[in-house]
Formats: structure tokens, sequence, C-alpha cells
């Protein structure tokens, strides 16, 4: 642990460790920032769905986005794998599938940064159910 | 920067810890080591989230996910399940008492929903032990300024602008209490912390010693440069066994990583800060500036 002598180490410490909670501070409100769901079943681990999540985690981070990257179960789209889920503040969820490297950093250039759809959409084919009467 | 991906946040408040959250921090890090997954996914003890009726309490971070009343045993399925496959573990959620809707985040909990806090802040938030989270949470920014950039009065004028007033019944006004002490000579004055908490039914002072205990510090260092004191006490009470434990690792770490606080030493109850603001080496820090 090395000492703190000054205003300035202060600061410059506190920056280097922000990171360390990014992901609290990020939950405290998650619609303001992008939201990724990686679907990380047999079928999308076996297509490569690892290499996107850690893909996704580095690069939206190298590239100043701020963002929440979670892994969920399948969501059905088996023969479409890797598939995600990227949900923009304020936006409906987009799902897009076959997502390989080249097809994320497509996503993350275009539709994260400008909102512009790129290939890939998987349309949404499912009702949510309110249980609620 | 983290490479970790998830949160795993267990109450280590008194409630919870009398309720085994320790026995599940060891599960959750056991099974998270079988399943290879230490470094994806970090588990930390934090204080009091506020909610013990239902402890001991498991936030999952970052969707923030709320589970109460967890026991040891339910470790493996909320790796297996939630950190795993994504889908969230229904019987751990908080069922409301009236809609009997399942809440998985707790800012739609009736409970937390109109609260916004303040002192307790980083309680719940952060990990009490280490100060590297404090610090990332602007922890001794507050002091760091007052020390090189304030003089006293200039503090003191500061604390009574703000209309800050004391948390007991009295309500006194922090910033006039700090100008009475300032311009009370005396050889050596000290700064008193009173975390003996005698009210019946009180527990907000130990749920900020267990879960932001620098915070105490922090505050004690700032008082004690504003009105001249180069010491400071806390009183506290041996049936805060939690709190003591805490605030002792906090000024080892504060003394080992601030250069303006802390030294400290312990007689059974009572914690003795020496602030170590001996004039010359206040001056040596804003020299340095």
């Amino acid at each position: 642990m090395s000492k703190i002598t000054s205003l300035a180490d202060l600061k410059k410490k506190r920056d280097e460790l922000k990171g360390g909670l990014d992901i609290r501070v990020k939950a405290i409100d998650p619609d303001s920032v992008v939201q990724v769901k990686v679907a990380m079943a047999t079928c999308g681990i076996a297509s490569g769905a690892k290499t996107v999540m850690e893909f996704f985690l580095e690069q939206l981070e190298r590239r100043n986005i701020a963002a929440i990257v979670t892994q969920t179960g399948c969501m059905g789209y088996c023969y479409a794998e890797p598939t995600i889920e990227v949900k923009l503040p304020g936006q409906d969820p987009v799902v897009y599938g076959f997502v390989d490297l080249k097809r994320a950093d497509q996503i993350i250039e275009k539709y994260i940064k400008t909102g512009e759809l790129v290939d890939g959409i998987i349309p949404v084919n499912y009702q949510t159910i309110d249980f609620k009467e | 920067m983290s490479k970790y991906s998830m949160h795993l946040l267990v109450c280590g408040g008194t409630g919870c810890h009398a309720s085994e959250s320790d026995a599940i921090v060891c599960n959750l890090r056991d099974e998270l080591e079988a399943k290879g997954l230490m470094d994806t996914v970090q588990v930390i003890l934090t204080g009091c989230f506020g909610f013990c009726e239902k402890g001991p309490i498991v936030k999952v971070m970052p969707d923030n996910t709320f589970y109460v009343q967890v026991k040891p045993e339910d470790a493996q399925t909320i790796i297996e399940e939630h950190v795993i496959k994504g889908r969230k573990v229904t019987r751990l959620l908080y069922q409301d008492p009236v809609s009997k809707e399942m809440i998985s985040d707790s800012k739609h909990m009736g409970f937390f929903k109109k609260q916004l806090r303040i002192v307790l802040r980083n309680c719940g938030f952060i990990n009490p032990e280490n100060i590297d989270e404090y610090i990332a949470r602007d922890g001794y920014q507050a002091l760091g300024k007052v020390l090189s950039e304030m003089t006293p009065e200039q503090v003191i004028k500061e604390v009574r602008d703000s209309g800050q007033r004391g948390r007991g019944g009295g309500g006194f006004p922090t910033g006039l209490k700090w100008e009475i002490a300032s311009k009370n000579k005396a050889d050596q004055k000290y700064v008193v912390c009173n975390a003996d908490e005698g009210d019946p039914g009180a527990f907000m002072d130990r749920s900020v010693l267990e879960g932001d205990p620098h915070s105490v510090l922090e505050a004690m260092a700032i008082c004690g440069y504003s009105i001249g004191a180069s010491h400071g006490l806390i009183y506290i009470r041996a049936e805060y066994p939690l709190a003591i434990a805490r605030l002792k690792i906090a000024i080892k770490q504060a003394r080992n990583m601030v250069c303006w606080a802390i030294r400290f030493s312990a007689q059974s109850t009572v914690l003795i800060l020496n602030f170590a603001m001996e004039q010359e080496h206040l001056y040596a820090v804003k020299k340095q500036h």
C-alpha cells in the first residue's frame, strides 16, 4: 500500500480505483446505460458466445461507452447463436443473431454509438405476458 | 481496471452477520472457485442494507437483484442459476406484502422507494474493510481539500453556511459548535465522537460505523483541523463488537495510507486517534503543492 502524501496523489489514486466500483455505480440506474445481454447456454457457448462477451466487456470499456454486459440463458434462437440483446437507454431491446466479432464491432460502432441498425436482427416474435389484472 | 463482470454484495451488518452471512460468503466463494469463476465474479461483504427484517441479504450487481432471507445452502443455486444461466432465483426475491408481486430490484420496494441516502450513502455499497473502495467513492477528498486549500476559519464558515446541525435531539448548529471550540484556548483539545448510541432502538450510528467507518474518521479529522485539536476519541460500547473491529481496521488502513491521518491506540472500548497534525507536518503537506 503506497502512502498518499498530497491531494494530487489522492485524486490520482481515486481515479485509478474508480473502475473497481463501476459495476455497482451503474447498477444504481441500469436504464441510463447501454445494456448488453449475451445468451450463454450450451448452444451459445459452443458457437463462441464467451469470446463475444469478452469482446463487449473489453471494447465498450476501451471505447468509453458506459454499459452493463451480462449473460443470460438460451433465448431460443439456437440456430442463430451467438445471440445478444442490446437495450439502449429509453428504447426497446433489439436482438441480434450470428454475432461474430466482426458483427460485434459493427454493433458497437453503428447501433450503440449512433442508433443505426445493422444486419442480423431477429424480429420480436413474442409478447410479454403481464400477470397483473 | 477490474475485469470482473459481476459483483455479489453480501450484507455484513450485525443483523445479517448473526444469521450466517459469513457462511454465505464462504459458500459463494467456494462455489465460484469450483466453477472457475473467481476472476469474473467478485464477492464483497458490505455494511447494512437497512432491511434487516428479511436478512441475510445478497445483492447481485449489475442487474441490482435483491435476494432476501438467503441461507448458506442457497449459494449454489444463486451461482448456478443466476450467475451462470442468467435466471433469477424467484423464490429468494422479495414479495410485496400487499400486491403479492415478486420484486427483484430493491428500488421498487416500498421500503427503499422513497429513500435518499446521504449519511448512509456508502453503507451496503462498499466493503467497509477496504480503504480503496472508500477512496474510489471520493473518500478523504474533503479532508485533502481542507488540509491543502483551506484555513480552519474557512472550514468553519463553510460548515456554518451549509446549515449542518447535530443529529441528536438538540439539533445544535455544527458550525457554531466548531466556532466556539476553535475560539476556546487550551493546551490540548480533543474531538470526541460519541458512538455509544444510548437511545433505545436506534442503530444508525452503528450502521455508519460498521458500513462506512472511514467517513467517521475523515469527519473527525476535519473537525480536529478546524478547531485545533490534534487528538480524537471515539467512545463506543462493547456491545458493538463488529463496529469496533471495523473501526480498528479502518484506522490502521488510514494510518498506513493517508499521511494526514491518523495514529491510533486502543484501550477497551475507547479508541484514541491521533490526527498527527502538528503544524510542521501540515506545512510540509502544503509546500508540496
